[in-house]
C-alpha cells in the first residue's frame, strides 16, 4: 500500500539534495572554476600573481599569528570560568550566572566589538579614561587580539566546560589518596582527560578568528590580514574576481584542515564508563580565588561592551558629557535605518522557520531507524561540508555564482546563505536528539495504521519541542550577528543592519552603530528569552502529565 | 494532549508565518523608489535629502552609501547592471565609468556651471583639503603647529598624525596632489615616506577618517576635508585648520543617471534636476567653493590659496599616483 507512493523522507532527501547542489555545490565549484580558469584556460597566473609579491604571505602569517595568540589566550582564560563551575564548591546561583554571563558576547556581531574596543581602549576611550592613561595600542595587534578572544571565549568556555561535565571527579580522590602532589594531581585527573577537548578550543577559537571579517574591519590598521584582502579584492577599487577567488580557496584550506583535526581529536577524548557524584573537597582559597578571576574576566569583557551604552546617550563624546536623547530620537526617527532593522529582523524570521524546517526534515530521515536511514547519509556530508566553509568564502562564491541572475540583490539569497552557512551546528543538535527518542515508535505508530507524517506530527514534533525552538533560536541569533557572508550579498533594497554597521563605519557614525547594536541585543534576547520561557512551560507541563 | 500540543506548535508556526508576511509588506513596499548610491559624506547626504524631501519626494527615494573605492569598484565591475538609478560620486570616476559602459544618460536639463563639464553629469560640490589641527591635542604634546603639508613629514609628529590612504578615499588624492604639483614625484614619495612613517595605523579608509581622529583627539594633525574642520571650530571643538603653503587642492563631485533602457526610472532625471537646481544654496552652506554662475563664496569659508592640478584628473593619473603611495609604504 505504501510502496507505489513516493515516501516523504525520499521526498525531504531529494529536496535536500537539489537545495544544497544549487547553494552549495554549485557556487564552490565555481568558486574553484574562477580562481584557475581565464577564457576557459586552466592557469595558475592568478595564484601565481598572488605568491609572487609576497603580500599574501604575509597576510597569511599575520592571520595566522593573531589567530593562533588569540587561541591560546582564548583557551586558557575559558579555562578558569569552566574549573570554577565544575570544581568548586562556589554557590549554584553564581555558577549559573557565570556561565550565562560569559556567552553575552554572541549576542553581538563581531564588527560591533571592534567600535566598542576603539570606544574602550582608544586615547579617549572609557577604559582609557577610567585608568588615567594610555596604556595599549589597539589599532594592530593587539586590539585584533583583544577582539578575537572576546568573540571566541563563548565558543572556548562551551566546549570546556561540557568536557568537564563528562569527567568523573572520584579520580581525584583516588589520585591524592595514593599520595600525588596537588600539581600531580591536577594534571592527571583534570588536564589529561581536557587535553584534546583544549585543543579542539584552541582549533575552533583559532579557525573563527582566521575567518573573521567584522572585527579587521574596525581594528587591523595597517596590519594586512588575509580577510581584509579578500573584501578588498571583492571589493575593493579594483576588483578582480579571480583573484578573489584564488584568495578564498587559500583561505578554506587551513579551515579544512582544522575540521579534519578536531575529528580525529574527537576520537582520542576520554570516555567513562560512568561518572559519580562526587562531594568536592571543601577549599575556600580555592573556590573563592576561581570565583573571583572568573569575575574578572566576564567584568572586563563586560566593561568592553559598556561603551554601546554609554556613547550614544551623551551629547558630543568626548566634550560634551551630559545626558543626552538626541542620537536616539534621531536615529529611531530616521526611516531607512529603522527599514534596516525590519529587514534584519524579516532575514532572521525567515532563516529560523525555513532553517529549522531544513534541519529538522533531514534530521528525521538521518536519526529515526527506517528502512530510509541509508538516505541519511547525504545530510551527514553536508553538515561536515558546511562546517569546513567560512562564511567569507560562502559569501564570495554566491557573489560569483549569482550575480546577473534573478536570485541576485533579494532577500532569498540573504536567507538560503544563512541557512547553508549554519546548517551544520543544528543539524548536529537535531540528530542527538531524535536519535534519543524511543526508536520504535514508528513501528508501532505503522502498526496502528498511521501513515510516517502522522507519526512525525502526532508523537516525534510534541517530543522534539524544545530542541525545535533551541534550533529556531541558534538560526536567528546567528542570522542577526552575522556578518561575514552577508556583506557580499546584501543591498540597497535587502540592506541589513550588520553590513549598514560597515557602511556606517565609513563614516565614523559611532552613535548609529551602537544604538544598531543594542537593537540587535535586545532583539536576541527577546528571542533567547521566549524560548527560555517556552522550554520552562514545557517542563512544567511535562511534570503534570 | 499531544494533539493539543501539535496544535499548539502549529499555531506558533502560523503566527511567526504572519509575522513574516507582515514584515515582508512592510519591507518590499518601496520597490518603485529611485535607489541612489552615493560616496558623498553625511552632510552632503542629508542636504540632498533635505531638498527631494522639500520638494515632494520624501519616501521616493532610498540612499546608500558607499566609500570612493567601494563604489568605484562596483561601477566598474557591474556598469549597466548597477542596482542604483542614480550614482553621485566623483567626477573622474564617472567619466571613466562612461567611456568603459557607455552606462550613464545624457541629461535633459541645462546645465550652468562656471566651467565646461560633459554633457552626462552634473556636478554638485567642490570638496577642498587642508590640514586639521587639534589645538588641546597638540598644545598638550608641545608640538608646532604645522604650514605645510611637507611639514608631516616631520619626524616630531611621529604617532601625531592622521592621513586618509588613497587606496580607500580620493580624499587622499589632493594631499597628494598638493605635495606632487609643489615638489614633483620623486620629492614627493620622500616626503610621503615619511608621512606614512608617522601615521603609523592612523592611515585612514574614509576621507572623513582624519577628522574623526582629530575630534576625538586620537591625534593632533590630520590632512582631510577643509569644510569638516570649519564646521567643528563654529561648533567650538578643538579643532582648527591650516591653508598648506602647497596650496588647497579641489575635487568635484556629479551627479549622474545611470542608462538602464526601458527601464530607467523617468524620476531619477527629476530628482537630479531639483538638487541642482534647488540644493545648491544649503550644500554651499558646507561645500563653499561656487560651482555655478552666481554663486558666491564667503571669503573666509574658501581658502586664498586654492589651486588646479595643472594634468586633467582622470582614473589612470589616479592609479599612476596610487603606485606611487604605495611604493612609499
Amino acid at each position: 500500500m505504501i510502496k507505489h507512493k513516493v515516501s516523504p523522507q525520499k521526498i525531504i532527501i531529494v529536496f535536500t539534495g537539489i537545495l544544497f547542489g544549487i547553494f552549495l555545490l554549485l557556487p564552490m565549484v565555481t568558486i574553484l572554476f574562477k580562481s584557475f580558469c581565464e577564457d576557459g584556460n586552466v592557469t595558475f597566473k592568478f595564484y601565481a600573481n598572488l605568491f609572487s609579491d609576497g603580500s599574501i604571505v604575509k597576510a597569511f602569517g599575520n592571520s595566522v599569528l593573531v589567530s593562533s595568540v588569540s587561541g591560546v589566550i582564548t583557551t586558557v582564560l575559558a579555562f578558569i570560568p569552566a574549573y570554577a563551575i565544575n570544581y568548586t564548591n562556589i554557590n549554584r546561583k553564581i555558577k549559573k550566572i557565570i556561565s550565562t554571563l560569559i556567552m553575552f558576547p554572541m549576542l553581538l556581531p563581531t564588527i560591533t566589538y571592534g567600535f566598542a574596543i576603539i570606544y574602550s581602549f582608544g586615547n579617549q576611550g572609557l577604559i582609557t579614561k577610567f585608568l588615567g592613561g594610555h596604556f595599549v595600542d589597539i589599532y594592530g595587534m593587539a586590539g585584533l587580539i583583544i577582539g578575537y578572544v572576546i568573540y571566541t571565549l563563548p565558543v572556548s568556555f562551551m566546549l570546556i566546560n561540557n568536557t568537564m561535565g563528562y569527567i568523573d571527579k572520584k579520580f581525584m580522590i583516588v589520585s591524592r589518596m595514593m599520595g600525588d602532589s596537588r600539581l600531580k594531581c591536577f594534571l592527571a585527573t583534570v588536564i589529561t582527560p581536557l587535553i584534546s577537548t583544549l585543543a579542539v578550543s584552541f582549533i575552533q577559537s583559532f579557525t573563527l578568528s582566521f575567518t573573521d571579517y567584522g572585527i579587521p574591519a574596525a581594528l587591523a590598521g595597517n596590519i594586512e590580514l588575509l580577510s581584509t584582502r579578500l573584501y578588498n579584492e571583492m571589493l575593493g577599487s579594483l576588483p578582480d574576481f579571480n583573484t578573489g577567488s584564488a584568495v578564498s580557496i587559500i583561505m578554506l584550506l587551513p579551515s579544512i584542515l582544522s575540521i579534519i583535526l578536531i575529528s580525529v581529536l574527537n576520537k582520542y577524548n576520554i570516555r567513562y564508563s560512568k561518572i559519580s557524584v562526587v562531594e568536592l573537597s571543601g577549599n575556600r582559597a580555592r573556590d573563592i580565588i576561581f570565583g573571583l578571576i572568573s569575575a574578572v574576566i566576564i567584568l572586563c569583557v563586560l566593561s568592553v561592551f559598556a561603551v554601546i551604552f554609554i556613547v550614544p546617550f551623551v551629547e558630543q563624546w568626548p566634550y560634551r558629557m551630559n545626558f543626552s536623547l538626541e542620537h536616539i530620537t534621531e536615529i529611531f526617527s530616521d526611516d531607512s535605518l529603522m527599514s534596516v532593522c525590519r529587514n534584519s529582523l524579516f532575514v532572521a524570521l525567515l532563516t529560523s522557520v525555513f532553517g529549522t524546517l531544513i534541519v529538522y526534515g533531514t534530521a528525521l530521515v538521518s536519526a529515526r531507524r527506517s528502512e530510509h536511514r541509508r538516505y541519511g547519509k547525504l545530510p551527514d556530508i553536508i553538515s561536515l561540508i558546511t562546517n569546513t566553509i567560512p562564511g567569507m568564502v560562502l559569501g564570495v562564491a554566491y557573489l560569483l555564482c549569482f550575480k546577473g541572475t534573478f536570485m541576485h540583490n533579494t532577500f532569498a539569497i540573504l536567507v538560503i546563505c544563512n541557512i547553508v552557512h549554519y546548517f551544520s551546528s543544528p543539524y548536529l543538535m537535531m540528530k542527538s536528539s531524535l536519535e534519543k527518542l524511543n526508536a520504535g515508535w514508528e513501528t508501532t505508530a505503522r502498526l496502528m495504521g498511521d501513515s510516517w507524517i502522522k507519526t512525525v506530527l502526532r508523537i516525534i514534533t510534541p517530543n522534539a519541542v524544545s530542541t525545535l525552538f533551541e534550533v529556531f533560536s541558534y538560526f536567528f541569533v546567528n542570522a542577526m550577528v552575522t556578518v561575514s557572508a552577508v556583506i557580499f550579498l546584501a543591498s540597497t533594497r535587502t540592506m541589513i543592519v550588520t553590513a549598514k554597521i560597515k557602511e556606517l563605519q565609513h563614516f565614523a557614525n559611532f552613535n548609529e552603530i551602537f544604538v544598531l547594536s543594542i537593537l540587535i541585543l535586545i532583539t536576541n534576547l527577546a528571542v533567547k528569552g521566549l524560548v527560555r520561557l517556552f522550554a520552562v512551560i514545557q517542563k512544567k507541563k511535562g511534570k503534570s502529565i | 494532549m499531544k494533539i493539543k500540543k501539535t496544535l499548539s506548535a502549529i499555531l506558533c508556526a502560523v503566527m511567526v508565518l504572519t509575522a513574516c508576511a507582515v514584515l515582508w509588506g512592510c519591507t518590499s513596499n518601496g520597490n518603485e523608489q529611485v535607489i541612489i548610491y552615493s560616496n558623498a559624506d553625511d552632510e552632503a547626504v542629508e542636504s540632498m535629502k533635505k531638498t527631494l524631501d522639500a520638494n515632494g519626494y520624501e519616501g521616493k527615494y532610498v540612499f546608500q552609501s558607499f566609500g570612493t573605492s567601494e563604489l568605484g569598484g562596483k561601477m566598474l565591475a557591474e556598469g549597466k547592471d548597477i542596482e542604483a538609478d542614480i550614482i553621485t560620486m566623483s567626477s573622474y570616476y564617472i567619466e571613466s565609468a562612461q567611456a568603459e559602459y557607455q552606462m550613464f544618460e545624457e541629461l535633459t536639463f541645462d546645465v550652468n556651471t562656471n566651467e565646461e563639464y560633459p554633457s552626462y553629469y552634473a556636478p554638485f560640490l567642490a570638496n577642498q583639503g587642508a590640514i586639521l589641527v587639534n589645538t588641546d591635542v597638540l598644545s598638550a604634546n608641545g608640538l608646532a603647529m604645522p604650514t605645510s603639508v611637507k611639514d608631516l613629514a616631520n619626524p616630531e609628529y611621529e604617532g601625531y598624525i592622521s592621513v586618509v590612504d588613497i587606496q580607500g578615499s580620493s580624499t587622499a588624492w589632493l594631499m597628494i596632489q598638493s605635495l606632487i604639483s609643489e615638489y614633483g614625484e620623486d620629492e614627493t614619495k620622500e616626503i610621503l615616506t615619511d608621512i606614512y612613517k608617522n601615521a603609523g595605523a592612523h592611515i585612514e579608509q574614509s576621507g572623513s577618517g582624519p577628522i574623526k581622529k582629530v575630534r576625538a583627539g586620537e591625534v593632533a594633525i590630520g590632512f582631510g576635508l577643509r569644510h569638516q574642520a570649519v564646521a567643528d571650530k563654529a561648533d567650538g571643538l578643538p579643532v582648527d585648520f591650516v591653508d598648506p603653503t602647497e596650496g588647497n587642492f579641489t575635487l568635484t563631485e556629479s551627479l549622474a543617471v545611470v542608462d538602464k533602457g526601458d527601464n530607467t526610472n523617468s524620476l531619477a532625471m527629476e530628482m537630479v534636476k531639483c538638487i541642482i537646481e534647488n540644493g545648491r544654496t544649503d550644500l554651499m552652506e558646507y561645500y563653499p567653493v561656487p560651482l555655478y554662475k552666481g554663486e558666491i563664496a564667503d571669503s573666509d569659508a574658501i581658502s586664498a590659496n586654492s589651486k588646479v592640478f595643472p594634468e586633467a584628473l582622470t582614473v589612470e593619473l589616479l592609479e599612476k599616483h596610487r603606485s606611487l603611495s604605495e611604493s612609499c609604504k
